[in-house]
């Protein structure tokens, strides 16, 4: 079976896709996660599913499905942004919560304040009408083991 | 009230939670190991999203026992994870939630989580909510506005 350094190597090459590597992760698959990528860049999609709703009057998605995919998204922007893929291990995630999400499509923006060598500090973003307002915010650190 | 709680929201029953215990302001329950929770296909370990998702769903129960018969809904205001030691790959997960505090606007949470197999915790968490009174939030539990 190919490890992850050869699935890394695909992706950028273009031999693999960016999807199917996030579709090795059961639990991405679960809450339904898209990767799209242009260039280097990379866009996470949470798209409006049924198994993500929470609060059933409202109604609006459940703030656990919106952490796992920010906590996803933020597993695999790291592990494409290390020159030598390493799996990020996460130590702790502090997600704010700053408005209702809406049972629509949600979008991850991430970006490391510091990538040490033991240690990433990630921010995240996640956001459903525009990118100036977000839904909710995150910050992560990811032990990045051997 | 919390199995039904758990009934009416979609994501924690696609969790499978299963509540163990219920107390006047702390909770119990177990999150059943499933393959599409797993976060390392090649570890077998379920996801640190789904234990947030857990926790942050015993979060919501702790309140709604502490703020009991009131019915409120309790959206979270801000929630951190810290993983301690990585869960036993292939067993279930317990959780337990505590709302020590209920202030007039905000209720704050305190968490644990355990393997099935260890009584070391593998994460721990705090979180705060908001209090919100809301009418229909009676239906909700009672099951008639359930999804």
């Amino acid at each position: 079976m190919k490890n992850i350094k050869q699935w890394v190597e695909d992706c950028r090459n273009g031999t693999e896709s960016y999807q199917a590597l996030i579709d090795r992760v059961p639990y991405a698959r679960f809450l339904g996660i898209e990767v799209v990528s242009r260039g280097e860049e990379l866009y996470f999609i949470l798209p409006s599913k049924d198994t993500n709703v929470g609060n059933p009057t409202l109604p609006a998605l459940h703030g656990g499905a919106v952490a796992g995919f920010m906590e996803q998204a933020a597993l695999l922007f790291i592990l494409l942004e290390m020159g030598e893929p390493r799996i990020p291990k996460t130590i702790d995630l502090t997600v704010d919560y700053l408005r209702a999400g809406h049972v629509r499509d949600t979008y991850v923006e991430c970006s490391i304040t510091r990538l040490g060598r033991r240690v990433a500090n990630v921010h995240i973003s996640a956001w459903q009408v525009r990118r100036e307002d977000p839904i909710a915010i995150a910050r992560a650190h990811f032990l990045l083991s051997e | 009230m919390c199995e039904r709680y758990v009934e009416a929201v979609r994501h924690s029953r696609e969790l499978g939670i299963e509540i163990l215990e219920a107390r006047e302001q702390s909770v119990r329950a177990r999150l059943p190991w499933q393959e599409r929770l797993v976060g390392n296909p090649d570890t077998n370990m379920i996801h640190g999203g789904a234990i947030f998702a857990f926790l942050d769903q015993l979060g919501g129960l702790a309140n709604a026992l502490r703020v009991f018969p009131v019915f409120e809904i309790t959206p979270t205001i801000d929630f951190r994870i810290d993983h301690l030691r990585a869960p036993t790959p292939g067993k279930a997960i317990f959780g337990e939630a505590e709302c020590y505090r209920l202030s007039d606007h905000i209720a704050f949470v305190k968490f644990e989580a355990f393997a099935e197999d260890s009584d070391e915790p593998i994460a721990t968490g705090l979180a705060t909510y908001m209090r919100m009174q809301v009418d229909n939030a009676a239906t909700v539990v009672a099951g008639e506005g359930a999804a």
